[in-house]
């Protein structure tokens, strides 16, 4: 998955793709573990954990005895309703998940349906690819910047 | 007879103070202040009151108030910790006339140690050591601005000028030149008015690579005044101390005995009583000079504590209620560090921080102790000191204590507000630090243009994997905190500083 975060330096894009429950970032390698805290492995042998939380846009992330915040730059921001990307545009509450894990789904098709502002808002996916993740069900509330699905991109 | 404490204090050393009162079998009054209802201090009293007022003038600096609920709460002792009322002599004459006990020394022992030109003459008098400089009696302006060019020539240059009143750097000026020193002296005058009321002033000859070396003294009223061996804290930032340590790591044993014989009758000469820290300038060649002696607990008393395993907050209680102090026979024991963990951002010319703990987990293991006024939830605020915690180590040896902090600050983990941390954590690699050769002015020589981080790329590249998976996973569904719920601000900015000072 694609993510751009602001930081003093200036912006910054990175791509992570998951494979398993491994997750890569070149030659790095990150596991999500069960308390929330990350296992790296970097390609240059670095082993450790990062612990990271995010307040507002910002992730903090601590790791190897630096801590970094970093501003995530919302891809919805600038994106029209239609285009919605997988990170809920605003609060609300979630209506309908149309899909499942696994799923394969073409461009354009309607993934979750979301409340706000008393208006429906659809999450379509902006590629073909295949469900990876769903973090919430009908029903529950999200808060602005949520990532509400996660999608493995065709190449 | 102390049987009720009041603590007219907040944060991390009221914490340390009502800990103390909950060990020494003692009830406990907090007083707070609205913006602190919530803080870690309020918590661990027996009794908790709310101060009326929004400014520190009308709560914690309120003494009128805070008498009342002395009363009111039926509290027979008052501790002040350090800051707000904790040197106003003022304040203790009226506790002592309500007829409470005050935990500290007498009030005219306050005052003869607060106007520092006062100590200074009753210090030579005592035969302890002073700064060469002299004092400017003269009130006038014109008439003190002649003394003070005539008594330039005697101190010579270069030479600091400092307010009677003074303290933490206010009212002071260094002067290289003789061609600066009216400008100086008028300068220091105004500022030391405007902040305290009294504008004199003295000059001190300026003592360039010296170290800071404080002693701490307990006094009890059956006669006993000890000293407990040393402090360095030359490690400092404009005036703020931010590392320090006991022992001091080139002390001999003639100069500890002879700074310690000074620091007691330092504190004999104004018969003094409890805990007090007399503060001295060791110059490089083993000569040194009476500074000021602090008449309260200090910040940095843990890392005495932790080598001569006397507990000075409980000695403090038990030299109140009358009667003797504890502690035997002193032997020093191992080494002790301690740093300040404070809410800035050292990077940008240390400017206070704020933002919620999002996350707060001090490291753990041996010889590691944590003196703090906050939890994991809560929301650093522009209300209040940015100090948020204390780490001190200790180890048998100076090398294991810095190995020990090196370990504890790597494994500290504070994230939704920007902290030094990092900071610490390399100053703990620089030579001089390693070496113990540290003084006043070593921050400044190591980075003129400031202090920034030096990150590794590969470190920088897992932070930015970790805060992507972070994003990709929905990490941030899994973390509450209570500072998160309440941020009505908007999005923070990870680069959200501003400009204060403190009294």
């Amino acid at each position: 998955m694609h993510h751009q975060f602001r930081t003093a330096q200036g912006e910054i894009e990175v791509t992570v793709a998951k494979q398993g429950e491994v997750w890569h970032l070149g030659e790095h390698q990150a596991t999500v573990g069960s308390d929330g805290r990350l296992l790296l492995q970097l390609a240059n042998g670095v082993k450790g954990y990062a612990t990271t939380a995010k307040v507002g846009d910002v992730w903090w992330v601590h790791f190897e005895g630096h801590t970094f915040c970093l501003e995530r730059v919302e891809p919805g921001a600038s994106q029209t309703g239609d285009e919605g990307g997988l990170v809920a545009p605003m609060p609300g509450k979630v209506l309908d998940v149309l899909v499942e894990i696994g799923q394969t789904v073409e461009a354009g098709q309607t993934l979750m349906v979301l409340e706000a502002m008393k208006m429906e808002h659809r999450i379509l996916a902006s590629t073909p690819g295949q469900i990876t993740g769903i973090h919430f069900s009908a029903g529950e509330q999200v808060q602005q910047g949520s990532v509400l699905l996660e999608m493995l991109e065709e190449d | 007879m102390v049987s009720k404490v009041l603590v007219a204090n907040r944060g991390e050393i009221a914490c340390r103070i009502l800990r103390a009162c909950r060990e020494a079998g003692l009830d406990s009054v907090a007083i707070y202040a609205d913006n602190d209802a919530k803080s870690l201090f309020v918590e661990l009293a027996d009794q908790a009151i709310l101060l009326q007022g929004d400014s520190i003038a009308t709560t914690y600096l309120n003494q009128e108030q805070i008498l009342e609920i002395a009363t009111t709460t039926g509290a027979d002792a008052i501790h002040p910790g350090f800051g707000f009322l904790s040197e106003r002599a003022d304040f203790a004459r009226a506790v002592t006339q309500a007829g409470l006990q005050w935990i500290g020394p007498s009030p005219s022992a306050i005052e003869r140690m607060g106007d520092k030109m006062t100590a200074r003459k009753t210090m030579r008098n005592a035969g302890v050591p002073v700064i060469p400089g002299e004092e400017i009696e003269e009130e006038d302006e014109q008439e003190a601005l002649i003394a003070i060019q005539q008594a330039s020539t005697r101190v010579g240059y270069p030479l600091l000028l400092k307010a009677s009143s003074g303290g933490g750097g206010k009212g002071m000026r260094a002067v290289e030149r003789p061609e600066d020193l009216v400008e100086a002296a008028q300068s220091a005058r105004r500022e030391a008015l405007a902040a305290f009321g009294d504008g004199r002033v003295y000059l001190e000859r300026m003592l360039t690579g010296s170290k800071h070396v404080e002693i701490q003294v307990l006094a009890d009223r059956h006669g006993r005044t000890i000293h407990l061996g040393e402090r360095e804290c030359s490690v400092q930032r404009r005036h703020q101390k931010v590392f320090e340590e006991a022992p001091c790591a080139t002390m001999s044993e003639d100069i500890r005995s002879a700074m310690g014989k000074a620091a007691v009758a330092a504190a004999m000469a104004v018969n003094y009583e409890g805990a007090g820290t007399v503060e001295f300038l060791l110059a490089p060649s083993g000569e040194f000079f009476f500074l000021e002696m602090n008449t309260r607990i200090q910040v940095e008393h843990p890392v005495t504590e932790l080598v001569t395993g006397v507990d000075i907050v409980r000695e403090q209680l038990r030299i109140a209620a009358g009667e003797p102090m504890s502690c035997g026979e002193l032997h020093l024991r191992g080494h002790a560090i301690e740093v300040r963990l404070y809410a800035e951002d050292a990077s940008n010319n240390f400017l206070p921080a704020i933002g919620p703990l999002a996350v707060f987990q001090p490291p753990e293991g041996p010889g590691i102790r944590l003196d703090t006024g906050v939890r994991q939830g809560d929301e650093v605020t522009p209300n209040y000191d940015p100090m948020l915690a204390k780490l001190i180590v200790w180890a048998p040896s100076r090398v294991e204590a810095l190995q020990r902090m090196r370990r504890a600050l790597d494994e500290f983990v504070v994230l939704g507000t920007t902290t030094n941390l990092r900071f610490l954590r390399e100053l703990c690699d620089v030579p001089d630090v390693i070496e113990g050769v540290t003084d006043t002015t070593m921050i400044d020589r190591l980075w003129p243009d400031g202090w920034s981080a030096s990150i590794p790329v590969e470190i920088e590249d897992g932070a930015l994997m970790a805060a992507a998976v972070s994003e990709s996973s929905g990490l941030h569904h899994q973390i509450h905190s209570n500072a998160q719920v309440n941020d009505q601000s908007g999005p923070m900015s990870p680069f959200m500083t501003l400009n204060r000072r403190y009294p």
